[in-house]
């Protein structure tokens, strides 16, 4: 009897060691690091009355997605592209990230916005980069008191920051608005750290990590 | 009809219609438990919110988040290969004016090869329920490891030099042949997925009604062994040519293979001995020698000349040369294949930027060196799994037939595991790496 209850137990742990490793593989399934790194700077777009009509985005794409995106495409001058030569790109570009609503999530006075199709787009390239922009126009214009963006790829294929200098540019906007950028608070930033654990923090340096935050913009209107 | 008959098998004297209530039995545990046991997986490990989050069919997103957070070691090394893979461009912009730096670029390609593997991706996942459906040795998992990642790095080379390099396509074009690609690979997968479960799922039932006449018959471990006859009904393998090799070679071949290979071209899963009534889990053949097999014979294979002991373990793998030869090989082709398809992401951006700075080669190096640190991650997963699964028979060995039930019902989640990799990555619930 003594056996059999050991083979039990030893059984069980047999079994929790094909769970771990199943559940492992799992885990590795469903995600991936980004492949794509884009820096922005955007608008939000006031109309004369005050009231928001869209976000104006430029987008500029790293090093090694630029040169991918640019392949193939004629050009008059090696690794020179003109804004015409570039167009057929924007183009392709504004269609298809509508799949992905533009990444762009905007909420006006906490009510979620609805953007309609990009226009406006163009594309440049510039030492190297590559630099796509497009108007979102909201397809409901409304004055609101507050406004909301995020800018982020749920799947983390595309990782998404605002620049450092001029993040978010306010366009005609009512002067009682202003822009705060938002840093992640030291909350935020502490509870991040606690889940990656002291052997991070040890080893690696953290000091920018709070860099994945700064994808979120606001406007606050007194 | 085969199936019956194999029920049968497992019941000796059971009655005719008997075998069908269990039969019917038998499949409904199957379908609710290998379900079930996914499901748990699936739910334990959170997987469902993200695997779920792109292009759901219920219109959920993450609400209000940034991109997805993940703690601990996994956050970690997310952290660490994004820092290497944007260190890459840098190094190849590097060598084009500093030869020395190529040494930087390869260096670096290894290391980011073995953390990418680390990190999230549909391909370990695939083998290692892959390896945990079958009976396969630690040798094979590497040999499979390593065999992938090979093929995966070569397509990409490929890829690039024939559609950038040769034909000057657009990243539009590309994107679509790799999408192609793509759906072909995960397609492949699904195959894979359906035949495992349908072998396992086989397997599983057969020990399920062996462990049920067990707990009827009272009778919980026999261990003297015991002369059998097979009739041809329980012995035919269900022979799937998924590598097109044909009956000439199904049936010959060495009753080593024969007794424990349950993948490849013909797979004797239905034949396992562990599942038998009378539990000779382990048996040594008298002759090592190759069978022949023709079809007379076939109809009534004795099994008296063998040695039977009441180990369940068949801890005897296969030798190398076995491993080598051209049925080692095809077996774990369709596995091979079907994960290492698909070319990786990052080594496209890798070669494609190495090509506009003029250095092709030198992205064409970084991708297999890539792809070696790749292997060797995936390598050590699929030991892993392999060994999990060895320590979970030798146990198994030790309970009767509740072990071997339990074991089998393991496979079958595994096996039902990979057609959900495979249909998930074909319908496109699955969040893996993609180019935009």
């Amino acid at each position: 009897m003594a056996r059999r209850a050991t083979a039990s137990l030893c059984g069980f742990a047999g079994m929790a060691a094909l769970v771990a490793a199943i559940s492992t593989m799992t885990v590795t399934a469903v995600s991936a690091h980004p492949h794509v790194w884009v820096t922005m700077t955007s608008e939000v777009v006031y109309a004369p009355d005050g009231s928001v009509t869209g976000v104006r985005h430029a987008w500029t794409f790293d090093d090694m997605y630029s040169a991918f995106a640019t392949q193939g495409i004629e050009s008059k001058t090696k690794g020179v592209f003109t804004r015409e030569e570039l167009a057929p790109l924007a183009a392709e570009n504004a269609t298809s990230l509508k799949e992905f609503e533009f990444f762009t999530f905007a909420k006006l006075d906490g009510r979620k916005a609805e953007f309609g199709d990009a226009t406006d787009y163009w594309a440049e390239y510039k030492d190297s980069l590559l630099t796509l922009h497009f108007t979102l126009p909201l397809q409901t214009p409304a004055k609101a008191r507050r406004v909301d963006l995020e800018v982020y790829d749920p799947t983390y294929f595309v990782d998404f920051s605002f620049a450092k200098e001029n993040p978010l540019v306010l366009k005609n906007a009512p002067s009682n608005c202003q822009l705060s950028v938002k840093k992640p608070s030291d909350a935020e930033v502490n509870a991040k750290i606690q889940s990656l654990g002291e052997a991070f923090f040890a080893q690696a340096d953290a000091s920018n990590y709070g860099a994945n935050f700064a994808n979120k913009v606001s406007v606050r209107c007194r | 009809m085969r199936l019956q008959g194999l029920l049968r098998r497992a019941l000796p004297g059971g009655e005719r219609s008997d075998d069908r209530r269990h039969g019917k039995f038998g499949w409904a545990l199957l379908a609710v438990g290998g379900l079930a046991a996914v499901l748990l997986l699936l739910v334990m490990t959170g997987a469902f919110d993200s695997a779920f989050a792109q292009g759901s069919p219920f219109g959920m997103r993450p609400s209000a988040r940034a991109a997805p957070e993940f703690g601990g070691i996994v956050g970690w090394l997310l952290a660490k290969q994004a820092e290497f893979y944007r260190m890459l461009s840098g190094l190849i912009r590097a060598a084009k004016v500093d030869g020395a730096a190529v040494w930087g670029l390869l260096g670096l390609s290894f290391i980011y090869g073995i953390f990418h593997a680390a990190g999230p991706g549909h391909g370990k996942a695939v083998i290692s329920s892959y390896l945990l459906a079958n009976e396969e040795t630690w040798r094979r998992g590497i040999t499979l490891s390593f065999a992938s990642s090979l093929l995966q790095a070569s397509v990409a080379v490929l890829l690039v030099g024939i559609a950038a390099v040769a034909l000057n396509a657009t990243a539009k074009s590309m994107n679509s042949a790799v999408r192609a690609i793509e759906m072909v690979s995960y397609g492949l997968i699904a195959l894979v997925g359906i035949r495992l479960t349908w072998v396992k799922g086989r397997a599983f039932i057969h020990s399920l009604r062996d462990w049920r006449a067990r707990q009827v018959g009272d009778d919980p471990a026999p261990l003297a062994p015991i002369a059998h006859d097979h009739t041809h009904a329980a012995h035919e393998p269900p022979h799937s040519h998924v590598h097109g090799h044909g009956h000439a070679h199904a049936h010959e071949h060495a009753h080593a293979e024969h007794a424990h290979h349950g993948e490849g071209g013909h797979d004797h899963a239905a034949h396992d001995h562990s599942a038998h009534a009378h539990a000779h889990h382990h048996h040594q053949h008298a002759t090592a020698a190759m069978h022949q097999h023709d079809e007379q014979r076939h109809e009534t294979h004795d099994h008296a000349a063998h040695e039977h002991d009441d180990h369940c373990g068949h801890s005897h793998g296969p030798d190398p040369e076995q491993l080598a030869g051209s049925g080692g090989w095809q077996r774990g082709l369709s596995a091979i294949i079907a994960v290492g398809l698909r070319p990786c992401s990052g080594a496209i951006l890798v070669l494609v930027f190495a090509l506009a700075q003029g250095l092709f080669w030198a992205g064409v190096a970084s991708t297999f060196v890539m792809g070696l640190g790749t292997a060797i991650t995936v390598a050590t997963i699929a030991t892993f799994a392999v060994g999990a699964k060895s320590v979970a028979k030798r146990i198994a060995a030790h309970r009767a037939g509740g072990g071997v039930f339990i074991l089998r019902g393991v496979e079958a989640a595994a096996a039902v595991l990979v057609l959900f990799f495979g249909v998930a990555l074909l319908a496109g619930y699955m969040v893996t790496e993609r180019m935009i």
